[in-house]
């Protein structure tokens, strides 16, 4: 039965409260059909995603059985977690506020608000980097070889579209469009394919040499010569492939031109060089790098952050092949993986190292005083492991 | 890997619901569960604080506009057919960005005061 004026009136009397001294609208709160069947859910937004649902866009949950769930959005990677409360919290439908009363002259003497539900807790979120070495992993699994390739193709190996890839990772969409950019992989064959790294020398050799052949300016080197020359060679997607790969793309005069990038290729010049010794005599390998490199660029040490460690305390001074992304990409991990490598690291040395695990906001500095302990050696703060490593 | 879709009707499609905060629990007087009983009444005053009065007790609380707003999810029952396939679903029914919260201790509503002899 529902509450009349009568009862509301007869109640305020016994509360001693003064009509007059409140609005007239009341809201006469009862529990709904469906409160308490614990169907409803309070999900806390983060700046943004409010605007997203309201554009009527998706959010999706994701997790594998073992791991903590995250929440994504068109561009977002959050963590979820449930936040309990001492309070009891009710949601209301069709409840106003004064201002909404107020501003609504014809508004209803009694509203019946019905209590659609309440919760003692609700999933709160926090932003986090989204978890996308599987990515590699995943693609890393049948590398692309080429199409001479001596590869075994009866053997099928698992290969992966970009619906797969959002399926199975957990990132929002736009993070992994992303990262299968800064990796360099491509489409064939409408699956995401990653290069196998001496394929990928073998076309940017071709790539490098018809530079030094035809004399190009390195920041114009035209698409359409290249495909030219090259199109015997390898297949025409490929040589676009690295071109993108290696260079900034632009158009003049109504043709594709593409400007190298110095730093991206005299890098894999390094790698390449670097990954067929497990460490290597500096100076020597600084002169057989500047001798690789195309005519007019410069190799500097300062390309090869993330990709390769430099001892300058051993006599003579060496250098190592050390892939940022073949670390543990969980934060505990990750220092205990590079104190084991090398036990005392200065800022400089080991941001590159890092620098990929500051969540939102977070700076490097902040990780080291977090998972790190510091102390000077010669003059230099260094930073070491806080707990022994085996 | 478990995918659940949260998906929203958009703002024309998504109701502005308001959360009411109170302190403690609510436990229904009869039993048979709370489901169609009345919790009390919300009025506010001319200043537009609220005040709750619930069983024998006046709360007044106040209205709190929500940094971080409130969705409400509606898990998909399973009588919806579900064209998506056989992930779980959950529907954005409503956003919350006000509240009522209520902390102050509930006053008791004092009646039949038996008169002085």
């Amino acid at each position: 039965a529902m509450r009349s004026r009568a009862e509301v009136d007869a109640t305020l009397q016994t509360a001693k409260l003064n009509p007059a001294e409140l609005l007239p609208a009341v809201h006469c709160l009862s529990f709904g059909p469906q409160a308490g069947t614990g169907e409803c859910y309070l999900l806390q937004l983060e700046p943004g995603l409010c605007a997203e649902l309201e554009a009527g866009r998706s959010l999706v949950i994701r997790g594998e059985k073992d791991e903590q769930a995250v929440l994504c959005s068109r561009d977002k990677t959050y963590d979820m977690k449930i936040a309990d409360t001492s309070n009891m919290l009710l949601f209301i439908p069709g409840c106003k506020t004064p201002e909404q009363l107020n501003a609504d002259q014809a508004s209803c003497d009694i509203i019946h608000s019905q209590i659609a539900g309440f919760s003692n807790n609700y999933w709160e979120l926090r932003r986090c980097r989204p978890k996308l070495k599987k990515l590699r992993k995943l693609l890393m699994e049948d590398p692309y070889e080429g199409p001479d390739s001596q590869k075994d193709k009866t053997l099928t190996f698992s290969k992966y579209t970009t619906e797969d890839l959002f399926t199975l990772i957990q990132a929002s969409e736009e993070e992994i469009l992303h990262q299968l950019q800064v990796i360099n992989a491509c489409k064939i064959e409408g699956h995401w394919r990653i290069l196998e790294f001496d394929y990928e020398m073998k076309l940017l050799n071709h790539v490098t040499q018809l530079i030094d052949s035809e004399s190009w300016s390195l920041s114009k080197v035209p698409l359409r010569t290249c495909l030219e020359e090259l199109g015997s060679l390898e297949p025409t997607e490929m040589i676009e492939h690295i071109l993108l790969s290696y260079g900034k793309r632009y158009i003049d005069d109504g043709e594709v031109y593409f400007e190298m990038h110095e730093d991206k290729i005299c890098r894999a010049i390094a790698q390449m060089l670097l990954q067929n010794a497990v460490k290597f005599n500096l100076s020597e390998f600084q002169e057989v790098w500047q001798q690789s490199v195309p005519e007019g660029m410069t190799a500097r040490l300062d390309q090869l952050k993330g990709l390769a460690l430099v001892d300058k305390t051993s006599r003579p001074e060496t250098i190592l092949l050390l892939k940022v992304e073949d670390l543990p990409e969980d934060n505990q991990e990750r220092f205990n993986s590079l104190f084991s490598i090398r036990e005392k690291w200065t800022e400089v040395d080991i941001t590159p190292y890092i620098q990929d695990l500051c969540a939102e906001k977070q700076t490097v500095g902040a990780l080291l005083t977090k998972y790190a302990r510091s102390s000077m050696q010669n003059g230099v703060k260094v930073y070491n492991s806080r707990r022994p490593i085996s | 890997m478990v995918q659940i879709v949260v998906s929203s009707r958009g703002a024309g499609g998504l109701a502005e619901w308001v959360l009411v905060e109170l302190q403690g629990e609510v436990e229904p007087r009869h039993s048979g569960g709370l489901a169609g009983s009345l919790l009390g009444d919300l009025h506010y005053t001319c200043e537009g604080v609220p005040v709750l009065i619930v069983g024998h007790h006046i709360l007044y609380g106040k209205v709190v506009q929500l940094e971080k707003p409130f969705a409400v999810l509606v898990k998909k029952r399973a009588d919806e057919p579900d064209p998506t396939g056989p992930h779980t679903h959950y529907t954005v029914t409503a956003l919350i960005k006000t509240k009522l919260l209520f902390k102050t201790r509930p006053k008791p509503i004092i009646t039949n005061v038996p008169k002085k002899v």
